[in-house]
């Protein structure tokens, strides 16, 4: 109360004069007053007796009047206002009676329920937040993943370039060497063919040559000289005739 | 002192302090704003969950531009479902057991639905005074029947608000009178009697709630045939 008088005196328009005021004020109290981070909720409400008495009041009363001190309080009160007819029975306390029980054992009965149903309520909103999470950092540890494969990838990729190196290199060592062959083939045949020349030439010289020899000698041959040979042969053939009959029978 | 069954249905007051205004807007700080925080305590987290489910169920069926009508009739509906089960209190005053507050509300939320559906599409919202499908030669009487029911819609809003939640008060007084007026003589029957009220109190419990949620979802089906 004294800060918020203290923010109305002072008429500022710069709010954070204001603001500086009030949190100097707030230093009086105890609690921590910051506005972030948000304090959290306690886990459990205030402890209550009987659902509607706060246990304040048994602490309060336990000093001086023990542990019955609250009830004989509130049984003193109550017969003391029938009593003096401060709270008249009439047909609404019927009512009240009634409708008490109704709620008294609603709650005892779907009280738990229901607490469970809204903490649900609270845990599912959570629970979707953290499904996100979840989903955004697994796929982000697969993408980390996805990239080391790449960069192991990368790495034999320079294994890859090699062999195709390699293979390149081999074809056109092949390819060389293919022409060298060619090559050596075409200038054999070449050659070759100009040894077959010559050979057709001496072939021919020689032919020709051999053909002038029969011709004259056959040309130079008497007929007297056939007519003898052609004797000496049949004597020789005759001797040798003999000799072969004679080699047989022998 | 005899009190006449209908005192309880007198806007009280106290030293001529009329205190209806105090019954009608206290039930207010039974639900707080909506904090900073994400996540909130049961309370909190059961009345939004709650009337998140309402609106998007009642708004359904409705056309994108009568979405306007969302939080109008979001805040009708925690009102009279607060009125209504807060009466069912004893000793408490239920203002919408008053004529004069629910013709209010319904007169004007009615006449409202229907002066849109006129000023923005009103060949469409004449059309709704001849059924489909209805044969031609009824076309007059239908015609003459759709307008008293679409001029008997407020009133009836109203009196039905009005009426079921009187009665059912009047009921339960009845009944808990006779009970205490036999507990001393014939307490057999005021056990019967007692019996009885206990099933009323759960009816009216029920009425209590249905009541609300009625008179919401027909002012939803009235935006709906018009927006």
């Amino acid at each position: 109360m004294l800060s918020r008088l203290q923010a109305i005196s002072v008429k500022v328009t710069d709010p954070f004069v204001s603001l500086s005021l009030v949190q100097a004020s707030r230093s009086l109290q105890t609690s921590s007053q910051r506005l972030a981070p948000v304090p959290p909720l306690p886990d459990h409400g205030g402890k209550v007796r009987h659902g509607l008495i706060p246990e304040e009041l048994f602490e309060f009363l336990y000093p001086k009047t023990g542990v019955t001190g609250p009830y004989m309080l509130g049984t003193g009160l109550i017969v003391y206002l029938l009593s003096k007819e401060l709270y008249v029975i009439n047909h609404e306390t019927i009512y009240a009676i009634c409708i008490g029980t109704i709620i008294v054992y609603g709650v005892k009965k779907y009280g738990a329920t229901v607490a469970a149903f809204i903490d649900s309520i609270n845990e599912e909103k959570v629970a979707k937040a953290q499904a996100a999470k979840d989903s955004h950092i697994s796929f982000l540890t697969e993408a980390i993943e996805n990239e080391k494969k790449e960069q192991w990838r990368v790495e034999g990729r320079g294994m890859l370039f090699d062999a195709k190196r390699n293979n390149v290199a081999m074809l056109l060592e092949t390819n060389y060497r293919e022409r060298q062959h060619m090559v050596t083939n075409e200038v054999k045949r070449r050659l070759d063919y100009q040894i077959a020349l010559q050979h057709l030439n001496r072939r021919l010289q020689q032919e020709h040559m051999i053909n002038w020899v029969e011709k004259n000698v056959i040309s130079s041959i008497t007929p007297q000289q056939e007519k003898e040979s052609i004797a000496k042969c049949i004597a020789d053939l005759k001797v040798l005739a003999k000799t072969t009959q004679a080699k047989a029978a022998a | 002192m005899t009190l006449s069954l209908f005192d309880q249905f007198l806007s009280p007051v106290v030293c001529w302090i009329p205190l209806v205004a105090i019954a009608i807007t206290l039930p207010w700080i039974l639900f707080p704003s909506p904090t900073t925080r994400w996540l909130n305590n049961r309370s909190l987290a059961s009345q939004n969950w709650f009337l998140s489910q309402a609106t998007s169920q009642i708004f359904l069926p409705i056309n994108p531009p009568g979405h306007k009508w969302a939080l109008l009739l979001s805040s009708l509906l925690i009102f009279l479902t607060t009125m209504n089960t807060a009466g069912l209190l004893p000793y408490t005053f239920t203002p919408t057991s008053q004529l004069s507050i629910n013709m209010g509300l319904a007169g004007a939320l009615w006449m409202g639905v229907v002066i849109l559906g006129m000023r923005t599409q009103p060949t469409h919202s004449l059309g709704h005074l001849l059924p489909e499908g209805a044969p031609a030669l009824l076309t007059p009487i239908l015609v003459i029947i759709e307008t008293i029911s679409l001029f008997i819609r407020p009133i009836a809003l109203g009196v039905r608000l009005t009426a079921n939640l009187t009665a059912g008060h009047l009921l339960i007084q009845l009944t808990s009178t006779a009970t205490l007026a036999m507990l001393t003589i014939m307490p057999v029957t005021a056990i019967f009697t007692g019996i009885l009220l206990f099933l009323l109190a759960l009816l009216e419990a029920a009425v209590a709630l249905i009541q609300a949620y009625v008179f919401v979802l027909l002012l939803s089906l009235y935006l709906q045939e018009n927006v």
